[in-house]
């Protein structure tokens, strides 16, 4: 062709003029904000010059907390004078939030706050990748540690120099998003088919106990062979929780040795198996239980808050009961967290506690609370009257009762790595579960592998 | 070898003049810039990077001193180094350019900006189309220059309107005032300087001045064309492979400066005990220090047995978990190939059809492919139970056979999880096997097959005394890749167990545990020791099925 030097230019005119449009955009995975702008002329908008940008990340589980906390960042960036925000939404549970933030940690480019699991704050801490903002909280006016839920700021104002915690305790590596606490979703259809006592009259009048769990469970079983009294999840909280329950536990009071063979972790552990393999009322261990509960073949499925917007989907009658007490008294409950922290390389501290500060208020949470998919963090007769309010379920007191039985706080292993006691505790439980292994060989075995990994 | 012709003397003469100060000043301008990585504060670069940097550095100043002198003495090595010093330098500053421009940190966005220019590229393609069919017109010739003409204003209006739509003006405008800043700057003036070195250096009459014979242009004119996969074959591979070896004699974490630990994560992992035990059932801490090691498995042996002890049970696993799926995987994918691709290689009709089918689950995403999977067999409401359900329940029903639903928990029991992803990997595998086994058979003379017929061989005989023989290189690459592939397992095992190790660690393997060990513990030192080891079984493997193929392959003998 003729104009073949004409084509050849202008094939290298848009090269060129792709590689220039992408410049200057200051966040690939912003989320998708109200009014599209585009890139290059969102980076063209002078921001003055006294304006700080911050970036800030937390792990959303769907679409619709994306858009809450879209919109809250938006809600923020105009409160927060001379801070500009850009909320990333990061990944999900299966996209590897976690891995992705930790790889951009390493490589130096991770936000300026950002989200991480209770579990994690100590290998955070101890590593050096976030700030103990501990000076900036001493010098706000206001600020109080006991506004939010003591177990949670146990962990979070721990020192691992000194050992102390507290208000005091000269360090704070983030504030809570939220809490939440398992409990049991109800089919109340099932249940009343296999004529069965309903759980949440049990439980008002004091009677829900591992004894009558276990009626309810038999008793929905025998509809037939693909119906399933109990249905939970293979990780460590489910089975956690009847370990707790019988007066054990992962680990000793202190935190730094392995409680796994304790007299009270063996009774519960030897009852979840009887709930496997001798009475054979739950769903497969091993086998996600959400998918038969919500195809309605599961009568009692344990799971926490976060799970509720996935079942306000489903087509039967259906509400929640909290965990039924153990031979301790107690339901063994977890307190689950997470919580904002500050990159340790961030070059706006001050700012990036005001927006901590910020996402953190009675009013954001209560926002990101009405979805139905967590409980705020602050101890509040407030914010209690609100979370009553997010139905369904009906029986939202469950979770409140959840929180009020002393339930252990998911935590970090400050003497050790929590990775790695996960990884051995989670295979030998589920080898008893699934009839592999017998209560006694773990008892005997267990605190011989799991102890290597406290390092005191 | 012909000298290429001299046609201006005095002008180059003053160039190479100028082209050995300026290979003095390069020398002297990279030991400057590694005197300024270790004295001037600031500049965030890591130890171990100043050092690799300087080293670089070091050697590109060494050869550009070298270069001066053979451009003194009109050696054409002196020009091999100058170009290879210069398009190098060249190159590093293009990239130091368009990442102070923002251009890969943007690199994402250019999803976005091509679907809002992508139809006005459009436009201009179909000017370009336009104009093509003016070629047609050439015995026409006004109607030939109006198609050309239409075709040239329709291609401007579709750029104009392109860079309207992706706001490239802007982009510009942005990308230059982020080179307002000193490494920006002095990258436009790297790409400035070398631009021009490389110019002169290139040019005929500096060649033949350096007695650049047409074998020496030949050489580097391949080394031009080789050089954009060269770079980055060493910048993203060989660079992380040999700093992943460096690695592993670490205690690197990602996050801190590594420490040199020698050989002690190679040490953790091959500190194992076997141990005799005087019962079968005897525990492990009565035989081994279970401060250090732990069990990995157990032989029983009458009254007794043989304890496996290792101070890292887990890489023990992996690695049993790995050879034991390699082991099923490579036949169940290779033997149903061959026999479908004899199949699939008549000449029934529909063939192509299946051909295609067969071939799909190769090109299917795996996260996908594992997803459905998951779904199939889960154990309450999966399909594969319901089908077994109905089976039992029909062949009870009408045969009183007295069957027990086996109600098999496919993927969580630890009896089952592992033969789950040999199956996926299996099915996955097993149509672009049978593909290379189709090709090689395609290539079998079909002369062969006519005189072993005519002889009276039958179809086993054939089969067996030709297609198996024949097929042999095509069966070496397929067992091979298959092999590699095997040992490599990660993805069906990552997206389809809850935990990916499977109950009881059943479904560790080697790949997965690395990337547990170094992305999830962030022990990375560790983690590239294990990578290294599983480098070197990959390669005993490899290098023993090499060796098979050459004593039993028919073209050898």
């Amino acid at each position: 062709m003729k104009d073949s030097l004409l084509f050849k230019a202008l094939s290298l005119f848009v090269v060129a003029a792709f590689a220039l449009a992408a410049c200057g955009t200051p966040a690939p995975t912003e989320a998708p904000a109200a009014t599209e702008v585009p890139a290059t002329e969102a980076a063209m908008t002078e921001a003055p010059m006294e304006e700080i940008s911050l970036r800030w990340r937390t792990r959303p589980d769907n679409q619709e907390e994306i858009d809450v906390y879209s919109q809250i960042s938006e809600t923020l960036d105009a409160e927060l004078e001379g801070i500009a925000l850009t909320y990333e939404p990061g990944g999900t549970e299966g996209t590897n939030y976690q891995e992705q933030l930790r790889a951009e940690v390493a490589a130096g480019t991770a936000p300026d706050v950002f989200w991480i699991p209770g579990t994690d704050v100590a290998d955070f801490a101890n590593r050096g990748l976030i700030l103990n903002i501990a000076d900036l909280a001493g010098g706000t006016e206001g600020f109080d540690v006991d506004a939010f839920y003591p177990g949670p700021m146990y962990h979070l104002t721990y020192n691992p120099e000194t050992d102390a915690t507290g208000a005091d305790s000269g360090a704070l590596w983030g504030l809570p998003r939220d809490v939440s606490t398992f409990a049991l979703y109800l089919n109340l259809d099932l249940i009343e088919e296999a004529g069965a006592p309903d759980p949440r009259e049990l439980a008002a009048s004091g009677e829900w106990n591992w004894d009558t769990f276990l009626e309810v469970a038999q008793k929905t079983r025998a509809l037939g062979s693909d119906i399933y009294g109990y249905g939970a999840s293979a990780w460590w909280g489910p089975y956690g929780v009847w370990l707790n329950a019988a007066g054990g536990g992962f680990f000793n009071a202190e935190r730094n040795a392995c409680a796994l063979n304790t007299p009270g972790s063996l009774e519960g552990l030897e009852f979840q198996r009887s709930l496997y393999q001798d009475y054979d009322v739950a769903t497969p261990y091993g086998e996600d239980p959400e998918p038969p509960f919500r195809a309605g073949k599961v009568a009692m499925f344990q799971n926490g808050r976060w799970a509720t917007p996935g079942v306000r989907t489903v087509e039967f009658n259906w509400d929640v009961v909290e965990l039924p007490k153990g031979p301790s008294g107690t339901m063994g409950n977890w307190l689950f967290w997470g919580a904002y922290v500050i990159n340790a390389k961030t070059e706006q501290p001050e700012a990036a506690w005001k927006l901590m500060q910020a996402l953190t208020t009675a009013n954001t949470q209560g926002e990101i609370a009405a979805l139905g998919a967590n409980i705020p963090s602050r101890v509040s007769q407030e914010a209690f009257d609100a979370f009553l309010t997010f139905t369904p379920p009906a029986n939202n007191q469950a979770f409140l009762n959840g929180l009020a039985d002393s339930p252990a706080t998911e935590g970090p292993l400050w003497a050790g790595s929590w990775p790695e006691y996960d990884k051995i505790m989670g295979p030998a439980i589920q080898a008893v579960l699934t009839g592999g292994s017998t209560v006694e060989d773990f008892g005997a075995t267990i605190c011989d592998e799991a102890g290597k990994v406290f390092t005191n | 070898m012909t000298v290429m012709p001299d046609r201006s003397a005095h002008p180059t003469a003053f160039i190479l003049r100028v082209f050995m100060v300026w290979r003095g000043l390069f020398a002297l301008l990279a030991l400057v810039a590694v005197l300024g990585l270790w004295i001037v504060p600031g500049l965030g670069a890591s130890p171990w990077q100043k050092i690799v940097l300087s080293m670089a550095l070091c050697i590109a100043a060494l050869f550009s001193l070298l270069g001066l002198f053979d451009i003194a003495k009109r050696l054409h090595r002196g020009r091999t180094i100058s170009l290879i010093l210069d398009y190098l330098a060249f190159v590093a500053c293009l990239v130091i350019v368009l990442n102070t421009g923002g251009v890969f940190t943007g690199i994402d966005a250019l999803a976005d900006t091509f679907g809002r220019g992508i139809l006005y590229l459009g436009i201009i393609v179909a000017g370009y189309l336009l104009g093509s069919l003016s070629d047609r017109y050439s015995h026409r010739p006004a109607t030939e220059r109006w198609l050309g003409s239409v075709s040239k204003w329709i291609m401007i209006a579709g750029a104009v309107l392109f860079v309207w739509k992706i706001d490239a003006v802007n982009g510009l405008l942005f990308f230059l005032r982020n080179l307002l800043q000193p490494a920006g700057w002095i990258a436009v003036t790297g790409i400035i300087l070398f631009g021009l070195s490389l110019w002169g250096m290139w040019h005929e009459t500096t060649a033949s001045r350096l007695q650049v014979k047409t074998h020496h242009e030949a050489m580097l004119n391949g080394w031009l064309f080789l050089s954009p996969n060269l770079i980055g074959f060493l910048i993203f591979f060989a660079g992380p492979l040999l700093l992943s070896f460096f690695f592993s004699f670490t205690d690197s974490d990602a996050f801190n400066p590594p420490n040199w630990v020698g050989f002690e994560n190679y040490a953790k992992i091959f500190n194992i005990r076997f141990t005799g035990l005087a019962s079968p059932d005897q525990l492990a801490r009565e035989v081994v220090d279970t401060k250090i090691y732990d069990e990995v498995g157990r032989l029983r042996l009458g009254n007794g047995g043989i304890l496996f002890a290792a101070a890292d049970p887990f890489f023990w696993l992996a690695l049993r978990n790995t050879l034991t799926f390699a082991l099923f995987t490579v036949p169940l994918s290779v033997l149903p190939a061959l026999i479908l691709a004899n199949i699939l290689n008549s000449k029934l009709p529909g063939m192509k059809f299946f051909r295609a089918v067969y071939f799909i689950p190769s090109i299917a995403a795996i996260v996908g492919i594992a997803l459905v999977w998951q779904w199939l067999y889960n154990a309450t409401i999966g399909y594969i139970n319901y089908f077994i359900t109905q089976g039992v329940e029909f062949l009870n029903t009408t045969f009183q056979a007295g069957l027990v639903d086996p109600k098999i928990q496919w993927v969580s029991d630890e009896r089952t999880a592992l033969m789950s992803v040999i199956i996926i990997a299996a099915w996955q595998t097993m149509g672009f096997n049978t593909v290379l086994f189709l090709a090689g058979l395609q290539n079998i003379p079909p002369e062969l097959y006519e005189a072993a017929t005519v002889d009276g061989a039958g179809a086993w005989a054939r089969f067996w005394n030709i297609t198996i023989p024949m097929l042999a290189p095509s069966t070496f690459y397929v067992v091979s890749t298959t092999t590699i592939q095997a040992m490599q397992v990660f993805e069906q095992v990552f997206i389809l167990m809850n935990p990916a190790e499977g109950p009881n660690n059943s479904t560790i393997t080697l790949v997965l545990y690395l990337y547990r060990k170094g992305f999830i513990n962030f022990q990375q030192g560790y983690a590239s020791a294990i990578a290294w080891v599983l480098f070197i079984v990959i390669f005993g493997l490899t290098l023993i099925q090499f060796q098979r193929q050459r004593r039993s392959s028919i073209y050898e003998s």
